[in-house]
């Protein structure tokens, strides 16, 4: 049956969202299938477009994928599913050979090969890159070959719902943005694509439309969700406005500065310097900020001056673009004020190699899922190479499983409750206006949940989560309009984010050690013995239940990480 | 405090244009932006606009500030207001002039961007814009083997940047007087995409895709008056790829001649 406002779109295979992994995703499995992507903006809008310093593989013969695999294990502090990595890094040189064959245009070497740069946390220079627009460059190459193979998009609709039913996915509910319709998608499987969660943080170097709308989809259909408290707070972000400011300024040969003009990462690494893993260097500038060495106690000097303007130019032009028109500053002439912001999300929603999650029809790939591959630090340029290995995989996949599948029904109510649910929030008149609380719960995570934990601060974070939940209740829409609604998306999204926090501070409080991104000032060592475990947290009616999976090790054992 | 007189509309039978005023507190650092956000947040929460990456690379901001169009992300209140806006920040081409009507009142004027059919409020509708893009089959298609390793100079990767460095904002399609006489024109965008392809020594497809840009509405259409140039938030030299279509295309003419 269908009603008016009822409308049904079918597809063999929907992909929520349109960034990196969701297109490579898009791209394989069209190969074979009717495919669609639903998408809360354009694609080429999409978080992946932000990506600057590059995509890593080990592409020369000087170079090796168990070097790759090594680096990424110690970086993730021996939390990284080791099966995993060892896919990643396996099939990295072909992903980024692929790409170039699509036409991806990557910086040169002087003969002519894809130029590679260093990057943090890694034993050789592996990070291919296009200026620092790697991101840019992939994501407009992915998108003209989907288009090319026709693909369907569905732009600037708002995924809802999943439809689950008997453990099966079928289906999405979603509002199109430009008519306010609640429209039906049935499939014979769906991929999660959503990206992470960063505007859980204030401070966050995300899109501001990066609200976890997938993990919190797959959230509240009982799928747990593993490591949360994994949470990468990239070192150098714009001073202010929380830019990011990529990290290949330091593979370039950028130095950080405290106000004593001290080059202060010889304290914490060495070896490696400003080229320390990422969590490494985030604590050692907080920490600085925090002792008093740092400007104004809010951020470092990140000098790229020496490097000179035309190695500047060449290399770093969106650097020096976005430091002139943020903050005035002439990053050829002065220093660039950077300070720790949220960036990353290593959790996710559990998937296998295979981008299969624990419902069937159900998939996942990009910084949405946990394959697993970062453990509890991501190395700078994994990213880009995980949407692109685990896309390409899950799309693989999902074709593969489609021949035991097949279009389902489902109740009738599922529809009806879900348009009565969102008939109630638009019409919603309570004392609680949207944006500020997304700030208030914003600040919340920064202060409490940021580079530095504790039991205390933890705990106090859950508490106030909860009372912002009660609060969301009480939220009040002035928009009632059908036509592009976003005070609707943004409400939408912020219960989206805060059942994340949620899940973010809970999974923290129980983790009960040091280890990666996740620093508890009560606990500040890694615990092997207690610890070589993934955190799941699974959503119950009042109350988050937790689970834990041992870590899969294959060839690196764990040893202590000093760089 | 600063006065914002912003252009209202909906979509459907009472669309209603007209401009609302909203006054709001000026903030250190605020960006275009960040002053609708507070607006819809403080006042009126039925103002729509597009946004993503508050960065300035995602291209889904532009709109109409003080009757030039840019990224609301990159503006600052502060340069507007006191009438400091840096031109040479704003304003690239060979043959800028200063149409960025700098007041020094405390009042901004926002549009949605102009040769679009508007939505709701500043959501113009970019339906036709990408429709131009998609028509010139904007993709490699690989006809030999993947197998050989492409190389590429670093000269000619510098000579391509340029182009691909558009984020399809539709700011240049808003300022140019061929897409305000014909909203079928290929527009600036696009045809730099083109050349981006063209100027690949790794693209094959190079006959088909002249063939789809040689019309009046595409490459012919263009005054070359540099409008898209100036304003481009990203510095794409899209007249320059436009022209270089141009001899590349008169001279296959001459050739066949």
């Amino acid at each position: 049956m269908i009603m008016k406002d009822n409308k049904v779109f079918s597809h063999d295979i929907i992909i929520i969202g349109a960034g990196l992994a969701g297109l490579r995703a898009a791209l394989e499995a069209s190969k074979s299938t009717n495919v669609a992507v639903v998408t809360k903006v354009h694609p080429l809008r999409s978080h992946s477009i932000s990506a600057q310093g590059g995509i890593n593989a080990s592409l020369s013969i000087d170079d090796s994928w168990e070097n790759h695999a090594k680096d990424t294990i110690k970086g993730g502090d021996y939390l990284a599913d080791q099966d995993a990595v060892e896919v990643l890094c396996k099939e990295a040189p072909d992903r980024i050979e692929e790409m170039e064959k699509w036409g991806t245009l990557f910086s040169r070497t002087n003969n002519g090969k894809i130029a590679q740069r260093p990057f943090g946390g890694a034993s050789y220079p592996r990070t291919c890159y296009a200026s620092d627009r790697t991101g840019h460059n992939l994501l407009h190459t992915l998108y003209e070959q989907t288009l090319r193979q026709g693909v369907i998009f569905y732009e600037e609709f708002i995924v809802t719902s999943l439809i689950i039913n008997e453990n099966t996915c079928s289906g999405i509910i979603a509002i199109n943005l430009v008519n306010g319709d609640l429209v039906t998608f049935k499939s014979k499987a769906v991929i999660l694509a959503t990206g992470g969660y960063g505007r859980v943080y204030n401070n966050s170097t995300n899109a501001l439309i990066n609200t976890g709308d997938g993990m919190a989809l797959a959230y509240r259909h009982n799928i747990p969700l593993k490591d949360m408290e994994f949470v990468q707070f990239h070192p150098t972000t714009l001073y202010g406005s929380n830019i990011l400011i990529s990290e290949a300024c330091r593979g370039e040969g950028g130095i950080l500065f405290n106000n004593e003009g001290k080059r202060f990462m010889e304290n914490y690494a060495p070896e490696l310097m400003e080229l320390a893993p990422r969590d490494i260097v985030a604590r050692a500038i907080e920490t600085e900020i925090n002792e008093g060495r740092g400007f104004k106690n809010e951020y470092v000097s990140l000098d790229i001056t020496h490097l000179g303007k035309d190695k500047i130019m060449e290399r770093l032009p969106q650097i020096h673009d976005i430091a002139l028109h943020f903050a005035g500053i002439d990053s050829t002439l002065e220093p660039i004020p950077v300070q720790p912001g949220q960036h990353y999300s290593m959790g996710g929603i559990p998937t296998d190699i295979d981008g299969r999650t624990s419902i069937s029809g159900l998939y996942a790939a990009g910084e949405c899922a946990c394959v697993s591959v970062h453990g509890a630090n991501r190395l700078g340029g994994n990213s880009l190479l995980e949407t692109i290995v685990f896309g390409r995989r899950a799309g693989v996949a999902v074709a593969l499983d489609l021949k035991e599948m097949d279009f389902k029904e489902w109740p009738l109510e599922i529809y009806k409750n879900e348009k009565l649910r969102i008939d109630r929030l638009i019409s919603a008149e309570g004392k609680e206006r949207i944006i500020p609380l997304r700030k208030e719960l914003g600040r919340l995570m920064t202060e409490k949940v940021g580079i530095f934990r504790n039991e205390k601060g933890l705990l106090d974070a859950r508490n106030k989560i909860r009372t912002i939940k009660k609060r969301y209740n009480d939220i009040s829409i002035q928009d009632k309009g059908n036509v592009f609604n976003t005070e609707l998306a943004l409400a939408l999204e912020l219960g989206n984010l805060i059942d994340l926090a949620e899940v973010i501070v809970v999974s923290a409080l129980a983790r009960k050690e040091s280890r990666g991104s996740h620093f508890r000032l009560d606990y500040p060592k890694r615990n092997d013995n207690e610890w070589l475990h993934h955190t799941l947290a699974q959503f119950l009616e009042d109350n988050i239940r937790l689970k834990f999976k041992r870590v899969k090790i294959t060839r690196f054992k764990p040893e202590e990480r000093i760089y | 405090m600063v006065k914002f007189k912003i252009y209202r509309f909906e979509k459907g039978k009472n669309s209603n244009p007209r401009f609302e005023n909203f006054t709001i507190k000026e903030g250190e650092g605020m960006t275009i932006l960040d002053a609708l956000f507070k607006i819809k947040d403080e006042i009126d929460g039925t103002l729509s606009f597009r946004y993503s990456c508050r960065g300035a690379v995602c291209g889904s901001c532009g709109m109409l500030i003080n009757g030039s169009p840019m990224l609301a992300c990159r503006t600052q209140v502060g340069d507007l207001i006191k009438g400091k806006l840096n031109f040479e920040l704003m304003i690239h081409g060979p043959f800028a002039f200063p149409s960025i009507n700098k007041i020094d009142s405390m009042e901004i004027q926002i549009e949605p961007l102009p040769n679009f059919a508007i939505i709701k409020d500043l959501v113009v509708d970019m339906k036709s814009f990408f429709n131009g893009y998609e028509s010139i089959d904007p993709w490699f298609i690989k006809k030999n083997k993947f197998n050989n390793e492409n190389k590429m100079s670093q000269k000619e990767m510098k000579a391509i940047e340029p182009y691909i460095n558009c984020i399809m904002c539709g700011i240049c399609f808003s300022k140019c007087p061929s897409a305000k006489r014909d909203n079928k024109y290929l527009g600036p965008a696009t045809l730099a995409k083109a050349w981006r392809f063209l100027a690949d020594s790794r693209f094959e497809n190079k006959k088909e895709m002249l063939k789809k840009v040689d019309s009046h509405r595409g490459v012919w259409a263009c005054d070359t008056v540099y409008r898209c140039v100036d304003f481009c938030p990203k510095n794409v030299p899209s007249t320059q790829g436009i022209t270089a279509i141009r001899r590349k295309l008169l001279l296959n003419k001459l050739i066949r001649w």
